[in-house]
């Protein structure tokens, strides 16, 4: 190996043949994207990271499904997605816990006003509120798309829906957000 | 009031304000998992199966009563083994296969007919075309087999097919729900053993020659599990749309795919 990383199909491949190297790496590449998608699921870091761990251990079982030339995003977030619903499902109680905004400015702004910037934040926090209080299908839809930013496939596979489905759930999310920040903004 | 395409420019922006709880570091617990079990400890654990526990409740009270002196006694007349035996030099006649029902040899589970095999599990059984009936068709329930039982259909003799010394058929075909399981072809791979991938039919399939003598499959319950391929010969197996088909037999790779492409 002359430094070039592999990709994720030569390392599914190679997992697929027995190598564990090989399957570490892949767990190391897609463990961000798989907590975040079982966080966002079961709204509780600590159950995010169970189920992440149990999905890769269950993927690693499954790599013989796997078919060459697939996807493996999709094929991954489908079982860490499946793991963390099960969890939620046999916990039989939702957490509480809320996606939130980070503290702090994102690298690259430029500074605004403390005024402005407090405004920004304001709105900002007041739209992930708003966010956080839709529907579970609605808030699930729209973290996957634009906070976990998966593609269509992916977030088909994430939400165990069809991919033709994705579009016009998300759609209707989006107006079903529009519409409370347009009643948040009259009523304010 | 934000126009849709101006919500979404501002979930957009947002994505990057979110505060996520810090990614744990998974691939080292994930590792040791994965390398600390072997396939067969997906399964549940021997000493929790029924049968296992009432197999091994018997052996104990069998070995406690066989202990006992005048126990093993009276076991002994009444098996009889206090009686000389009296050699003859006749040598008896000689026969190339061990006694006992093939099925029962070969762990392939009860001998049934077609039809009660046909009737027994909830896939089609598929047979190739040309070989005429199977001489002898077992089940395995899923009591001691795959979930979804398991069905083999054995072949005598058929002319251009070698009989196997040890078992004294030409061609076994064996048939459960499940999916191959790629990952552990690196065990099967021994000196002399070669896995090819092949598609059949649409299917996906993998001839492997040489001597494999174990098979690793998904059942529907989602445990691996691991089979004793019983010719230890080359062997072709086909992932038929969720049923494995193994075909074992001392065949050529064209014989096999011939077989594999007649089935229906």
């Amino acid at each position: 190996m002359e430094g070039r990383p592999a990709d994720d199909a030569e390392l599914f491949l190679r997992a697929q043949r027995g190598s564990v190297d090989a399957y570490e790496e892949i767990v190391q590449r897609y463990q961000q994207v798989a907590f975040r998608t079982a966080y966002v699921i079961t709204r509780s870091a600590a159950e995010a990271e169970e189920s992440t761990q149990e999905a890769f251990v269950k993927a690693y079982r499954a790599l013989g499904r796997f078919r060459a030339g697939a996807e493996p995003r999709p094929w991954i977030l489908r079982i860490v997605a499946n793991e963390a619903r099960n969890r939620v499902r046999s916990a039989g109680r939702r957490q509480q816990l809320e996606l939130r905004l980070a503290e702090g400015f994102r690298p690259g702004d430029a500074a605004p006003s403390p005024e402005a910037a407090a405004i920004a934040s304001e709105e900002r926090q007041r739209l992930l509120l708003l966010i956080n209080q839709l529907d579970e299908d609605d808030r699930l839809v729209i973290s996957s798309r634009y906070f976990l930013e998966l593609s269509s496939e992916e977030t088909a596979a994430a939400l165990g829906i069809p991919e033709g489905t994705v579009k016009s759930r998300l759609s209707r999310a989006l107006a079903r957000l529009r519409a409370r920040v347009e009643e948040a903004a009259t009523s304010a | 009031m934000p126009e849709l395409s101006e919500l979404e420019q501002q979930l957009r922006a947002l994505a990057a304000e979110i505060e996520w709880p810090a990614t744990p570091a998974l691939g080292g617990a994930v590792r040791r998992r994965i390398t600390s079990t072997t396939p067969r400890s997906y399964a549940r654990p021997w000493y929790e199966r029924r049968w296992a526990m009432a197999a091994a409740a018997a052996l104990l009270i069998a070995a406690l009563l066989v202990a006992y002196t005048p126990t093993r006694n009276a076991i002994a007349d009444f098996l009889n083994l206090h009686t000389s035996i009296n050699r003859t030099n006749v040598l008896p006649t000689p026969s190339p296969l061990p006694p006992g029902p093939l099925g029962q040899r070969l762990g392939l589970g009860n001998r049934v007919t077609l039809a009660t095999a046909r009737a027994g599990v909830k896939w089609a059984i598929v047979l190739p075309s040309g070989l005429g009936q199977p001489d002898e068709v077992y089940l395995q329930s899923p009591l001691s087999g795959p979930p979804q039982g398991e069905v083999t259909l054995v072949y005598g003799s058929r002319p251009g097919m070698p009989v196997s010394g040890e078992t004294g058929v030409s061609l076994l075909i064996t048939e459960v729900r499940g999916n191959v399981s790629e990952t552990f072809f690196g065990k099967i791979i021994g000196p002399g053993t070669t896995i090819e991938e092949v598609i059949v039919g649409g299917h996906r399939g993998w001839w492997i020659s040489g001597h494999p003598h174990a098979f690793f499959f998904t059942g529907t319950d989602g445990e691996i599990r691991d089979e004793t391929l019983r010719l230890a010969t080359n062997t072709l197996i086909i992932d038929d749309g969720g049923t494995i088909v193994r075909i074992e037999g001392d065949l050529t790779k064209q014989q096999a795919l011939d077989l594999a492409t007649s089935l229906s």
